[in-house]
């Protein structure tokens, strides 16, 4: 598939929105959907539909099959040892919720560490916030450097004898900083730490293979992979998942139940109690076949390059001051306007149909550090062009008119 | 949708020169709003006399053109105002950002009510009204001396 002719393969882009061509800039938020992921959920609903798991009609076992199917393409996809390291969850939220409370029932004790970064989005802190309110852990911060980024140096750096757990973003939603995730985990494991990882934004723009990366959990959302939203995915190393307690209670994750004792099913189903996002899981088989029909090398390539585009574009913009300039770098680009807030940023430029997100982007402790409320982001997808980030950067200058700046 | 309409000059230069951003010397009444989705905060302070009424209002915090804006003329308008007048005051321009084409308080002289009404290019967006609208619910919050944070999202 020919990633020039990308956006012809997502519908909306068919669509006038406020009577402007959608520039998307928002996909680090939540990527639009191609034709063949929408069209999988209306065929499944029309004419395959069923439950799955628990029935033997024939519906039933088509449908488990088909679920199943995806889950051996997740496998492919990230280049997991195991079929059953795989784990479907309602979001990455869910996923980064399901690591924390487990390993914070089986393995973390009053006064032991975990260590985050000043680049975590919400999700990956308020987790092992709760395990700090409930179990007496102790949270501690890699800082970020004056580019934004978080090196290997400055984790090792706050690493101390009580550090159980190190858990990062793979690709911060705010800078753009990649982190060196394999170089952490092999510093990490040598230190008897578990590596715990944000990949949100590293699933859809990264090449991933958890082998090589042999981090310990890795946590995914399907809906910024062109995927359906209410679905995530869980990586975790087989030896974790079989040694940590289930997370929640419910159908499809029991052995046997009797009055005086419960037993608990086998991977995944474990961790996949009461009825999953069947049509979901099963439409998310075309996100994952729509990435490696494209190829994520040329992925990468493509939003390297709208990112030196559109880097360059709005350095030589003056009033616009981006966050972070780290050396390597994915797909989003937040910055400031001197003398305009991000939310009136973000209204002027809906008006031309520019779609960007405006606010602290769930990373407020990143945002208090920058010591700014607020942040406008555009962020880039497969579908984006360079003449999306020529608009953006009209439209900005429309901002600037419109505050009355130089 | 009309920019011109929300970004009225008016607007922008009580963002860019907020009045009565500072904070009240013997204030005795206070409330704090936020609004969590996009991070704006206000701090609202009031010295009240012995009649109940407003003789010193100020704010601290930060916020978009439009939030600031609203805090500004707030403040401008409240002050020498009682309690019973400002509040509804409150209710009227509460009404007017919602649905009311216009504003009715008899507690506003027509000047004060045209500096008002150039708030009201909001309505056309929805998303905007909170921004408008958190720096007068934390007002009303501090004359009943609510402890808890307003939250726009309540």
């Amino acid at each position: 598939m020919n990633i020039d002719h990308i956006k012809k393969e997502f519908p909306i882009f068919d669509e006038k929105i406020q009577n402007n061509d959608l520039v998307y800039l928002d996909s680090a938020n939540s990527s639009q959907k191609p034709k063949i992921v929408v069209d999988r959920i209306n065929e499944f609903y029309t004419k395959q539909f069923s439950n799955v798991g628990r029935s033997v009609h024939y519906l039933a076992v088509a449908a488990t099959n088909l679920y199943e199917n995806t889950r051996t393409s997740m496998q492919r996809y990230i280049n997991a040892k195991d079929k059953n390291e795989i784990v479907f969850t309602k979001g990455a939220t869910e996923a980064l919720n399901l690591v924390a409370n487990t390993l914070g029932q089986n393995y973390l004790k009053e006064g032991d560490e975990v260590l985050i970064t000043e680049l975590e989005h919400h999700s990956n802190y308020v987790p092992w916030h709760f395990l700090r309110k409930s179990k007496n852990i102790k949270i501690n911060f890699a800082e970020i450097n004056e580019v934004g980024e978080v090196t290997l140096e400055e984790i090792e750096k706050k690493i101390t004898p009580k550090t159980k757990i190190i858990s990062i973003t793979h690709l911060s939603n705010v800078t753009g900083a990649i982190l060196p995730v394999k170089e952490i985990t092999d510093m990490a494991h040598s230190k008897g730490i578990i590596v715990v990882v944000d990949g949100c934004q590293g699933a859809p723009h990264l090449k991933l293979d958890m082998q090589d990366l042999d981090c310990d959990f890795y946590a995914i959302s399907c809906h910024k992979m062109y995927g359906p939203t209410g679905l995530g995915v869980l990586y975790g190393k087989k030896k974790w998942l079989e040694e940590l307690p289930p997370y929640q209670g419910g159908g499809g994750m029991i052995n046997e139940v009797k009055k005086d004792r419960i037993t608990y099913g086998d991977l995944p189903n474990k961790y996949e109690a009461g009825t999953m996002a069947t049509a979901q899981v099963i439409a998310f088989d075309q996100s994952i076949k729509f990435l490696e029909s494209i190829g994520i090398e040329n992925i990468m390539k493509h939003e390297a390059e709208l990112i030196e585009y559109g880097q360059e574009l709005l350095q030589k913009n003056n009033s616009v001051k981006l966050l972070g300039n780290p050396k390597n770098k994915g797909g989003v680009l937040s910055f400031i306007l001197e003398g305009v807030h991000p939310h009136d940023i973000a209204t002027i430029l809906d008006e031309d149909g520019v779609a960007i997100r405006a606010g602290h982007h769930c990373c407020q402790i990143l945002h208090d550090k920058l010591d700014i409320p607020a942040s406008a982001r555009a962020s880039v997808g497969v579908y984006n062009t360079k003449e999306d980030l020529d608009q953006l950067n009209d439209s900005i200058n429309n901002c600037k008119k419109i505050f009355n700046l130089k | 949708m009309n920019l011109k309409e929300l970004y009225q000059e008016i607007i922008l230069e009580h963002g860019k020169n907020p009045r009565n951003l500072r904070k009240t010397e013997n204030f005795n009444k206070d409330a704090k709003g936020n609004n969590p989705l996009c991070g704006d905060n206000v701090h609202v302070y009031l010295k009240l006399n012995g009649q109940k009424i407003v003789e010193d209002i100020s704010f601290e915090g930060s916020g978009c053109a439009i939030s600031m804006a609203s805090a500004s003329i707030m403040t401008d308008l409240i002050k020498g105002k009682n309690e019973h007048e400002a509040k509804e005051i409150v209710e009227d321009f509460l009404g007017m950002i919602k649905e009311n084409p216009e504003l009715k308080s008899e507690n506003l002289k027509e000047d004060e009510k045209t500096k008002l009404m150039c708030l009201s290019g909001v309505k056309q967006y929805p998303m905007r009204v909170k921004c408008a609208t958190l720096s007068w619910h934390t007002l009303v919050s501090a004359f009943d001396n609510k402890r808890e944070e307003i939250k726009t999202e309540n």
